[in-house]
């Protein structure tokens, strides 16, 4: 186990070095942000004290070792559009993510896993086609246009939900069903097929001839089994949704990481992108980590190599 | 204008876009205007006046700061902080600065403050975006209290007009706590302190109760950040926002059903223009250029695709600046005459012209500019590139230029030495023309300060734009703004949002 947990540390740090190096190159092939911080009428030498003042001038290779020196020191660099810490910027954003990313999950979970369990219970009768329709249109719609559609109909018509921005918890409703519509299909496939390769195991069999009842057998055997690869899905969602954000933010003006990555790639904002870059590869790494933990913890029956039994 | 402001003093527990948000609009409507809601498109990038450039950020901020003079509504510079100026040399401006008139930390604007603002923005270590647009002035100097000495570099006749964006900060405060932290919490002498920056979400500004002029109408301002435009029609039908910026004529039309929103225009200073690089083959030639400028339908632009939001032009020099001549039309639409032009040209109009274009132009007009020239028998390709990359080959070496490329030109300056001199000198980096007699009217008129021999200069140099179609003028671009129907404002040409001059017709 310790061996095990060592190599996939080892791995996970050589991937975010990669990722790391290949962002602040790739994006300085791009061009030069100092263009786009100055007025049009702005002459040549100003341009050029501009990039001095952003140290744009140094050769690429000082400027990239001066970024990783920053980093082993947990400073991330200043933006160079609003000229603040960009951890000032990154700290304010994080928890408009995290709050869309759970209430998307719970609209995905809550909304999915009951979906797929029951287009499976009811395989081949019309409730399950009904069903899968649905899942099939909320998949299908782009977000642009459910959430506008959904901000007309509860944000402008019914006055329900603000359309837009944060505030309380009513302006988490909509980009929260936006985006966990979305997450929801992939919820509900996953858990159909999943009960359905439990159903046609010996112990389900076995289990109805003892005389369980459905709701029983649901609860007591096929969840549990079931729930591995919905447990590995939510993994993959998670870092779906972080990233797959940027849609359904830019339309509710939701002030999450999404919104901020485009506003910053637009700017050329290199050290705010770069760093949104490093976290979300480190989010996601951490997160397959953690699947492949709760595996072990939810089955016992997977062994891990290198670990007696 | 500014006088007919709404007295609100009903206070109401249930104030706020809080409120406008649970309640729907009926119910924000029979509230007094506490709290206004203002959507813009990004949150400001920085509050320091000195810092940064760009809309979001100015439609904050100059609430926040008093600037030294200010255009009225009507467009003519007149008296802010300070209250009086004269010429004393050819060079040297001299300020009379208002004496009641107090930061909003309470302690009095002096000519001190005045001169530290001007000496702060024109340090190049300071690296200020706005530095181009002062940069012809080598100090300013407190000789007492109240009065204040602009140098210049030589006679420079722009220099008021650039400083109707000169914001006054105060040098004890941007001393005392550092650029940095004063760039956090902003400090300045305008109708509006600032509240508090929820960073992503909004900024909000109070009112200042003991600011020295027209006083605000509302006690709150909020300004978000929405980046989509339809979100923004969507708050302003819910009534959660009272006044939104950057609305296209689809959306204005859009609004004029809406029983409680309306779309408030104003044409701008902004010139919408197609720009040609005049250096290079085919297009030194000048009948290829005159065939554009014949081929190109303006007023099928600004009637089909801009809804009739705009005003065709000839000059690049737009109405609402100084150096606009009334005797200047534009070419009018002759696609005949155009294809004329281009058979007497020949082979030489067979090579493919690249287009150059960003994401933030409006792509319609680029495809119908295209689709003209196309129909004249020009091959024209699109080139479109993030607008960084735009930027920089525009203004590139000659060579590496764009052929073509549409662009919207502001010097927030209104004033022709603002528009012509860096689209046209030869030297400038956004030119893509060289003629010694341009250069000649060009650099005569920014360094004599004879208003007549300006304007004759002006005049002058928009007929040779016509003639040698250095560049063609397409159209006066209009600002469309979507504002609560209580709402009482008149937007002016320079893309300002001064909230003082707005009233609320309440209940």
């Amino acid at each position: 186990m310790a061996a095990y947990l060592l190599r996939r540390f080892l791995q996970a740090v050589v991937a975010i070095f990669g990722v790391m190096t290949l962002i602040f190159f790739v994006q300085r092939l791009t061009g030069d942000p100092t263009y786009l911080l100055v007025p049009e009428t702005a002459t040549k030498a100003d341009i050029e004290a501009m990039r001095v003042s952003l140290g744009l001038d140094r050769p690429l290779i000082v400027q990239y070792l001066s970024f990783l020196w920053g980093i082993l020191h947990l400073d991330f660099g200043r933006s160079y559009v609003q000229n603040v810490p960009v951890m000032t910027i990154i700290a304010a954003r994080l928890p408009y993510t995290l709050e869309l990313t759970a209430g998307a999950l719970a609209v995905a979970a809550l909304i999915g896993v009951p979906l797929g369990i029951a287009t499976a219970m009811w395989r081949g009768r019309s409730q399950a086609r009904g069903l899968m329709g649905f899942v099939l249109a909320a998949q299908s719609m782009p977000t642009f246009w459910s959430g506008i559609l959904m901000m007309m109909v509860f944000g402008v018509w019914l006055g329900w939900l603000p359309p837009s921005g944060a505030g309380g918890w009513k302006n988490l409703i909509m980009p929260s069903v936006a985006l966990g519509l979305l997450s929801m299909a992939t919820f509900a496939r996953v858990a159909r097929t999943a009960v359905l390769d439990e159903l046609s195991k010996d112990y389900i069999r076995s289990a109805r001839a003892r005389g369980v009842s459905t709701g029983r057998l649901v609860r007591r055997h096929l969840l549990r089994n079931a729930s591995i690869p919905v447990i590995s899905i939510s993994a993959m969602e998670i870092s779906q949704l972080l990233a797959g954000a940027v849609i359904v933010e830019t339309v509710f003006a939701w002030p999450g990481l999404g919104l901020l990555t485009i506003q910053s790639i637009t700017g050329r904002d290199f050290m705010v992108v770069q760093t949104i870059v490093l976290l979300g590869a480190f989010v996601t790494i951490t997160l397959n980590f953690l699947a492949d933990l709760l595996y072990t913890v939810v089955d016992p029956r997977i062994r891990l190599t290198g670990t007696p039994g | 204008m500014t006088s007919k402001r709404a007295r609100l003093t009903v206070r109401s527990v249930l104030s706020g876009f809080l409120a406008a948000a649970l309640l729907g609009s009926a119910a924000t409507a029979a509230m007094a205007k506490e709290t206004f809601t203002v959507d813009l498109v990004n949150e400001p990038s920085s509050l320091d006046p000195q810092k940064q450039w760009n809309p979001d950020s100015y439609y904050v901020y100059r609430n926040i700061f008093d600037n030294l003079v200010t255009r009225n509504d009507a467009g003519e510079i007149v008296p802010q902080v300070a209250s009086a100026w004269k010429q004393v040399s050819p060079t040297e401006m001299q300020f009379t600065i208002r004496g009641d008139i107090k930061f909003q930390d309470g302690t009095p604007l002096t000519a001190k403050d005045v001169a530290f603002s001007i000496q702060r923005i024109i340090d190049p270590a300071f690296a200020s975006p706005q530095l181009g647009q002062f940069n012809k002035i080598t100090k300013a100097e407190a000789s007492d209290d109240k009065t204040v000495t602009v140098t210049t570099d030589g006679p420079y006749p722009v220099l008021l007009a650039q400083l109707t964006k000169l914001s006054i900060v105060p040098e004890h405060v941007v001393e005392k706590v550092g650029d940095d932290a004063f760039n956090l919490k902003p400090v300045g002498s305008g109708p509006y302190s600032f509240e508090a920056w929820q960073r992503g979400v909004s900024v909000t500004l109070k009112r200042n109760d003991d600011y020295w002029g027209d006083k605000g109408p509302f006690e709150t301002v909020t300004f978000r950040a929405v980046p989509d435009a339809s979100t923004r029609v969507a708050d302003l039908q819910a009534g959660t926002a009272d006044l939104v910026v950057s609305l296209d004529s689809d959306q204005a039309a859009q609004l004029q059903t809406a029983p409680n929103a309306q779309a408030l225009t104003a044409l701008t200073e902004r010139i919408a223009y197609l720009g040609i690089n005049t250096g290079k083959p085919p297009l030194d030639d000048k009948r290829l250029r005159q065939a554009i400028a014949y081929g190109i339908d303006r007023e099928g632009i600004v009637e089909g695709i801009l809804g009739g939001e705009g005003k065709v032009v000839g000059q690049i020099v737009s109405p609402a600046a100084f150096g606009w001549s009334d005797s200047i039309e534009p070419y009018p639409y002759d696609p005949e005459k155009a294809k004329a032009l281009i058979a007497e040209v020949g082979d030489g109009a067979k090579a493919e012209l690249q287009f150059a274009t960003a994401p933030v132009f409006d792509q319609r007009i680029v495809q119908a500019l295209q689709q003209m020239l196309t129909e004249i028998g020009l091959k024209v390709e699109i080139n479109m590139t993030d607008m960084a990359t735009y930027l920089k080959a525009a203004q590139g070496p000659r060579d590496s230029q764009p052929m073509l490329s549409f662009g919207r030109w502001s010097c927030s300056c209104q004033d022709a030495d603002g528009i012509m001199y860096p689209l046209l000198e030869s030297d400038s980096a956004w030119s893509r023309y060289s003629n010694p007699e341009m250069d000649k009217l060009l650099n005569e008129a920014r360094s004599t300060l004879d208003e007549d021999k300006r304007r004759a200069d002006y005049e002058k140099a928009s007929e040779l734009v016509k003639d040698d179609v250095s560049l063609l003028p397409l159209y006066q671009v209009a600002i469309i703004y979507g504002a609560s129907k209580k709402l009482d404002w008149q937007p002016t040409a320079n893309e300002s949002l001064f909230l003082n001059r707005m009233s609320w017709q309440g209940e």
